[in-house]
């Protein structure tokens, strides 16, 4: 497992060419961001605008780290992400590929993330997936570690949520410790 | 302060008013295409437009020209539903001030008019 992530560090630290757009989004280095949507469009917005922009005057770009339950292909073709590494959360094998049911091995990554990148955004996409294959409270567990790291590091971390997929203590519990985009 | 949308999608024009008027901004006008866009703006002299890129007639580059031509202070944000990096550098270099993704919301509309506004 060392191996696997030794070798992708660099990969994963890649920033996106820059886009003469003004950024939109205002998001805090070390907090965490709700977003109760489904599709996850603002979520989405939100990530390519910050990867595709300066943070101001004198400020470098941000790298982002992409956790999706859509296929990645599609994801890098309609937000034009270059350079962004896009997993998929899938039962499938591939590179790139991370099965729902490996809480450990996402966490780990979303937290090397967070440590080992100065300015970045993680945006993790299809909870309601991990929720579908694992017990909410594990995966509960799993956001709350990576969140613990992403509040002493300099990374935002995007979650979308369909609310309807949990019910009201659910997602009183991942609310929590996160602040509200919307 | 009067805004025109230009969007071949009636229901995508409908979503983006009704963001705009509840960001405070009730003098919106709208357009399906590129001939019925001048015309409208040629009426209306809106001081923004939010241009989509691609349009049935005519491309959301050509109409940021013209807009332009018409009215060198006027606004143009270029809209498209996937980021398409040559198709914004295009609209950018027409004369464009800034890209939305579509569907847009109010946290980035409000972010473009507060940019863009005197």
């Amino acid at each position: 497992m060392s191996l696997f992530f030794k070798k992708s560090k660099s990969r994963l630290s890649q920033k996106e060419p820059r886009l003469s757009v003004s950024r939109k989004y205002d998001l805090r280095p070390g907090r965490s961001y709700i977003v109760q949507e489904s599709p996850p469009h603002m979520s989405f917005d939100a990530f390519v605008n910050i990867v595709s922009t300066n943070a101001g005057a004198g400020k470098g770009k941000t790298a982002g780290l992409a956790v999706t339950r859509q296929h990645p292909e599609l994801i890098k073709e309609k937000y034009g992400l270059e350079e962004t590494p896009v997993y998929w959360l899938a039962t499938r094998t591939g590179d790139k590929v991370i099965s729902p049911t490996n809480l450990g091995i996402l966490a780990h990554m979303l937290v090397k993330f967070a440590e080992d990148t100065d300015d970045g955004i993680i945006i993790l996409d299809g909870i309601e997936y991990l929720v579908s294959n694992n017990d909410f409270t594990k995966v509960l567990r799993m956001v709350d570690q990576v969140n613990d790291h992403i509040s002493q590091s300099g990374c935002r971390l995007i979650l979308p949520v369909d609310s309807r997929a949990f019910d009201q203590k659910e997602l009183a519990l991942l609310m929590r410790n996160m602040d509200k985009l919307a | 302060m009067k805004i025109l949308v230009v969007d071949d999608s009636e229901a995508f024009r409908r979503v983006l008013t009704e963001l705009l008027v509840r960001a405070g901004f009730h003098d919106v006008v709208e357009a399906g295409d590129f001939k019925g866009a001048i015309s409208v703006f040629k009426e209306s002299r809106p001081r923004f437009t939010f241009v989509d890129m691609i349009l049935p007639d005519r491309s959301g580059v050509d109409l940021t020209k013209e807009i332009l031509a018409m009215n060198p202070d006027a606004v143009v944000i270029a809209m498209s539903s996937i980021i398409n990096k040559r198709l914004i550098q295009q609209s950018l270099e027409a004369g464009a001030k800034d890209f939305l993704l579509k569907p847009t919301n109010e946290i980035a509309l409000s972010s473009v008019l507060t940019m863009w506004s005197d």
